[in-house]
């Protein structure tokens, strides 16, 4: 079982002068489990993802997030775990590296790239996430077998367009399979593959790319940043479907940021949490979206106010 | 202005060389002309913004670059047939000589610039391509390589009424560059005559080591119903200057010019790209796409002149070019001058670097942050390659944009 440990993470605008915008975020999500996390506008919600993913936008100023992971999580390298809290701190690596661990982060606004087709793209992901791997584990188990990462360079040495030539990390027959199965269950068509990625997708289109991406790449624990927004109701269903089937079939732990309960109809959370202020301000079961759902954030305010 | 006089240059270096090619008198006489007017020529015009003068032909040293009488080339000539001729002139003149007579120069005035009419007087090599009317030949090509201090050449492409031809033209340094040490310089001029109903695209492939200077200049002319389709490439040299440029005069002619560049170290492009619309309901699209890394510059114009009598013009041009290092700079002017407003027109370029949003999407799906660019930079290459119609040449090019990724 892996588990996402996020402890007292404060963080900023990384620029002169940036905006404080997390003022210490504690937060745990195990593999298996769904939780929300909910708040106004402004909150924090969605820098605390990018934050988790590593992007270059903020700075972090304290705390630290951590990455437990067991025998299960690294079945696939050459690695034993004889630390009884085996961890990864994820401020210190690349943004690469941390996806190659198992964080996958569903964007709010997926970037569109022109002239990388999906079936190009999502093979050199899983390539570069096996390979990056191999080097991440290899490194840290340095008594063992470390000289061979060395002989294998990292050459880039065959076009994007193309598609990455095969090494033997996934065969193209595989891939197809994997794909093709986890399309299906989104609903989605084939003839995405051959386009551009998320270039000319539609609102719902890139959010159902966000959760094909991360079923491909079976991550430890997906940040899914308010995937429902802005799908009408056949998608959010379809989404919701991906979602679950991550969870049940991989294991993924959820990190799910939204606004409403709609979504949550559909994934029913274990936990739910509610930011304010750069702060998880309180945290529950799934019948606390419902009560936010009614009542708004203002009591939670209160609440915390009052504590304080 | 002017003029660079090159003492080494005598009426006696031409006489030899048209000599030496067998030429008939009227090649010759074209060859004396464009010497003497030399002495009056102006260089091509350049880009100026305030404190800056981009491309620096001034100071070109012609005195050493120009070595006329030791010009050498090794071209490979493919896909002529009994249908279509791919002939070096000095083998087209005993049975195409009027055909050549009469197309020659008629697009491109010699005495254009000091550059052009230079290329004109010394040029030894290039190609004559004929495609009669209704032939229809898809996989012209010319190889050359670059084997001395200078080297001129001319090609003339006839393409007569609804005829079609493919052409690639690619241009390397030769490998025993111990023979020539230093800066070298290569002239390319091209000129298409586009009968009517007739379909041209010209791909053009530069690719010449860093120590050479390369002027180019292509010019088409359109006949009723013709499409000139322009593909220029330029990934080698020191100092590029590329002129792609149709003439639009027939009624219903189109063409398009598409260009890629890549430049790396202290490499320097000056790429251009223009089209006059002087009939009625032509269509022009101009394309460029380049990429600048370490302290490469790239300087683009780009013109679209309608002229009073093209009624229902459409014309659009965009220029994109990507930075990869905060030392490189572009300049980028396209131009629309419009003298009939029955016209849909659009321009634009932009100079930018890659997408930190874009890179961070797919550094989260575990690609590393080089790979990443790399395949940015080629997925922005993708929207150029795709007007290729050749294989080869697409595959050529994405080759080049390769090789400069590692």
């Amino acid at each position: 079982m892996a588990t996402l440990e996020i402890n007292n993470l404060h963080a900023r605008v990384a620029e002169e002068g940036g905006e404080r915008i997390l003022r210490g975020v504690d937060l745990t999500v195990n593999s298996g489990e769904i939780h929300a996390l909910m708040g106004p506008n402004g909150s924090g919600k969605s820098t605390t993802a990018k934050v988790i993913a590593g992007h270059p936008a903020y700075e972090v100023t304290e705390g630290e997030i951590l990455l437990h992971l067991d025998d299960e999580d690294v079945a696939d390298v050459d690695v034993d775990l004889d630390d009884e809290d085996y961890h990864w701190e994820l401020l210190e690596l690349e943004p690469n590296e941390r996806a190659a661990l198992g964080i996958f982060l569903g964007f709010q606004y997926p970037a569109e790239i022109e002239g990388v087709t999906m079936t190009n793209f999502l093979r050199q992901a899983l390539n570069a996430k096996a390979d990056e791997r191999e080097e991440l584990f290899e490194d840290e188990d340095e008594d063992e077998e470390s000289a061979e990462a060395d002989a294998d360079d990292e050459g880039y040495d065959t076009s994007p367009m193309e598609g990455p030539a095969d090494d033997g990390e996934i065969g193209v027959a595989e891939f197809q399979e994997i794909l093709s199965e986890k399309m299906e269950l989104l609903d989605m068509d084939e003839k995405f593959m051959q386009r551009y990625l998320n270039a000319g997708f539609s609102g719902g289109e890139k959010k159902q790319n966000e959760v094909l991406q991360a079923a491909m790449l079976e991550p430890a624990v997906a940040v899914l940043d308010e995937i429902d927004s802005g799908l009408d109701i056949d998608r959010l269903q379809d989404v919701s479907k991906g979602i679950n089937a991550l969870r049940d079939e991989q294991g993924t732990g959820i990190l799910q940021i939204t606004h409403y309960q709609r979504i949550l109809d559909y994934v029913e959370p274990d936990h739910v949490h509610v930011m304010l202020d750069g702060e998880v301000a309180k945290s529950g079961g799934a019948e606390l979206a419902e009560q936010l759902e009614d009542e708004g954030y203002d009591w939670v305010r209160e609440e915390a106010f009052a504590d304080a | 202005m002017s003029t660079k006089a090159i003492e080494s240059l005598s009426e006696d270096t031409v006489r030899r060389i048209a000599d030496e090619r067998d030429e008939p008198e009227w090649l010759l006489e074209t060859r004396l002309d464009a010497l003497s007017a030399l002495e009056t020529a102006d260089l091509p015009d350049v880009i100026q913004t305030p404190g800056r003068l981009w491309t620096d032909l001034e100071s070109l040293d012609f005195e050493s670059l120009v070595d006329p009488l030791n010009q050498s080339d090794a071209t490979e000539r493919g896909g002529g047939d009994d249908d279509v001729v791919v002939l070096p002139f000095t083998e087209a003149f005993d049975e195409y000589g009027d055909v050549i007579e009469a197309n020659f120069g008629s697009v491109l005035d010699p005495e254009h610039n000091y550059l052009t009419a230079l290329s004109v007087a010394l040029f030894t090599t290039g190609t004559f391509v004929y495609v009669p009317e209704g032939v229809d030949v898809e996989d012209v090509t010319v190889r050359a390589e670059m084997n001395s201090r200078s080297l001129f050449s001319q090609t003339l492409v006839v393409a007569e009424e609804s005829s079609s031809v493919t052409i690639l033209e690619a241009i390397e340094s030769g490998d025993d560059e111990a023979a020539v040490e230093g800066d070298r310089y290569f002239s390319n001029l091209v000129e298409i005559v586009a009968g009517e109903n007739s379909n041209v695209q010209f791909g053009s492939l530069q690719n010449l080591d860093t120590d050479t200077y390369t002027y180019s200049l292509k010019r088409a002319v359109t006949d009723t119903y013709a499409t000139v389709d322009w593909i220029e490439s330029n990934f080698g040299s020191k100092l590029t200057r590329s002129d792609v440029e149709t003439e639009l005069n027939g009624d219903g002619s189109e063409s398009q010019i598409v260009g890629t560049f890549f430049g790396t170290d202290d490499q320097h492009f000056d790429i251009n790209a223009r089209v006059w619309h002087q009939a009625e309901q032509t269509t022009a699209d101009l394309v460029t796409r380049g990429v600048l890394d370490d302290v490469a510059r790239s300087v683009y114009e780009g013109v679209q002149d309608v002229g009073e009598d093209a009624w229902n013009t459409s014309s659009y041009q965009r220029e994109n070019t990507l930075m990869l290092s905060d030392d490189a700079e572009a300049d980028a002017s396209p131009k629309l001058i419009i003298h009939n407003h029955d016209t849909e027109a659009s321009h634009s370029a932009t100079v930018g670097q890659v997408d930190a949003e874009d890179l961070f999407y797919l550094e989260s799906r575990s690609i590393d942050s080089r790979t990443a660019r790399n395949m940015l930079v080629e997925g922005f290459f993708v929207p150029v390659l795709e007007e290729i119609a050749v294989d080869e040449f697409r595959d050529d090019v994405q080759e080049l944009v390769l090789r400069r990724l590692q």
